[in-house]
């Protein structure tokens, strides 16, 4: 199969072929689609760039060694990918924590050990939507993507990112608005229960 | 009648992307608009689900390559299993299949040959073998563990954990290791498994852990409100 019919396959199809010879160019292809989601989720939930880095490792040899266990009748392979990283993360959250619990005895020196950071269920509850805004923003077009960007992330006005980019004023406006629109749109789709209770 | 345009720097006020004026200029607008006014509330929405959005940054370049040589190093190691990423019997969370008593017996002639038959080159290191709990080891097969204890110079308890079909927990679960002396318990981290085959994790426990006698793994549930622990593997330190 050649580079460009590899690049024309689903999701769901490469990972068929993930038990195949053609095992490191279909893992290569899932890499390019979400390694951007998956590192970018992993640096929003442990906060640590050299964790996210190990995260992204684990979360694709994983899909690689339980690639038998995916269904795509059950669900889709994003949806699947994001509770394979969710898992990784977890656990890398919870392997650096020291987590010792009260005895009945009472150790004093053992509960002063306890960890006081997020809880794994609020870094669940947050991931999800971190996933699904991630992907939103990669199915927009990079010159949609880049106005939201420097708009939120970067705090650039309107006008900045015209002097910046080059672009003309009014398209970085009719830009900035479709790429909204497009965001609320793909978020709407999934998320609107959670969006609603924010 | 025409609905009336939205006003086009909507979406960037909301962003906070519009220079003082034009923020003045919208909210004299808004006064008078019910339709912006309509709109402004699903537009921050989308501005609320945007602060969780993972910052814009590209994983590292070698990454993608890092990847690929550990998976073509771990389908080497793995070959004497079944190739990973081929459709294997479905399991669900660590579902415990029964196997014949034969099949048992050789599982058991595996736990003891490791305990008794391999050269304990790191003299250091203290061997322990995991066993299903009575309740579970009842006509039921297959997974079993041995756990390497190490101190370290810190006095930390470094973990070598070997396990074998050890099913992946469900979604909303995963495992933990605990050091225990009667009621008393010391978490030593927690880890998820790769299934059938192998799965090998490395874990920590604190100078304290010396003193207890024995090593859990527990399958916990993600909501820790939730009761129910179970014990999944037990065994004895020396």
């Amino acid at each position: 199969m050649t580079s460009g019919q590899m690049d024309a396959l689903s999701d769901e199809q490469l990972v068929a072929r993930l038990g195949s010879p053609e095992v490191e160019a279909a893992i290569a292809r899932l890499y390019d689609r979400y390694c951007r989601t998956v590192f970018g989720v992993g640096l929003k939930m442990l906060g640590d760039r050299t964790l996210a880095e190990e995260l992204t490792q684990e979360v694709f040899l994983k899909v690689w060694r339980s690639s038998g266990t995916f269904d795509p009748a059950r669900g889709s392979f994003s949806t699947w990918l994001f509770r394979v990283t969710r898992s990784a993360a977890l656990d890398l959250h919870r392997k650096r924590a020291r987590r010792v619990y009260p005895v009945p005895e009472g150790d004093s020196q053992i509960l002063a050990a306890r960890d006081d950071s997020a809880g794994p269920q609020e870094i669940v509850d947050e991931s999800w939507l971190t996933w699904r805004v991630s992907r939103a923003l990669d199915a927009l077009d990079a010159p949609y993507r880049e106005v939201i960007e420097l708009a939120y992330f970067g705090g650039l006005s309107q006008r900045e990112i015209s002097l910046r980019t080059g672009v003309p004023l009014g398209t970085v406006k009719t830009r900035t608005a479709r790429a909204i629109q497009s965001l609320r749109e793909g978020l709407a789709l999934a998320d609107a229960w959670w969006v609603a209770t924010r | 009648m025409n609905r009336p345009e939205r006003h086009p720097d909507l979406t960037a006020f909301v962003l906070g992307a519009l220079d003082p004026e034009e923020t003045e200029e919208i909210r004299r607008h808004l006064t008078s608009c019910p339709r912006c006014r309509n709109e402004l509330e699903g537009l921050r929405k989308v501005n609320r689900a945007l602060d969780a959005a993972p910052p814009p940054v590209d994983p590292p370049g070698h990454l993608k390559e890092e990847i690929l040589t550990r998976l073509r190093a771990e389908r080497e190691s793995h070959a004497e299993y079944a190739e990973p990423g081929k459709p294997t019997k479905p399991h669900g969370g660590r579902r415990l299949r029964l196997l014949s008593g034969a099949a048992a017996a050789v599982i058991a002639i595996v736990v003891f040959g490791i305990l008794f038959g391999l050269p304990r080159a790191e003299a250091p290191a203290t061997t322990v073998a995991l066993v299903p709990t009575p309740e579970e080891a009842t006509g039921l097969d297959g997974y079993w563990g041995v756990a390497k204890i190490r101190p370290q110079p810190s006095d930390n308890q470094r973990v070598e954990l070997r396990l074998n079909n050890f099913d992946e927990p469900e979604p909303d679960r995963y495992y933990e290791l605990w050091f225990a002396s009667g009621d008393r318990r010391i978490s030593a981290g927690s880890f998820t498994s790769v299934g059938r085959g192998e799965t090998r994790v490395w874990l920590n426990a604190p100078p304290e852990a010396r003193s207890f006698d024995t090593l859990l793994i527990t399958e916990e549930r993600l909501d820790e409100r939730a009761s129910g622990t179970e014990v999944a593997l037990k065994g004895k330190v020396p």
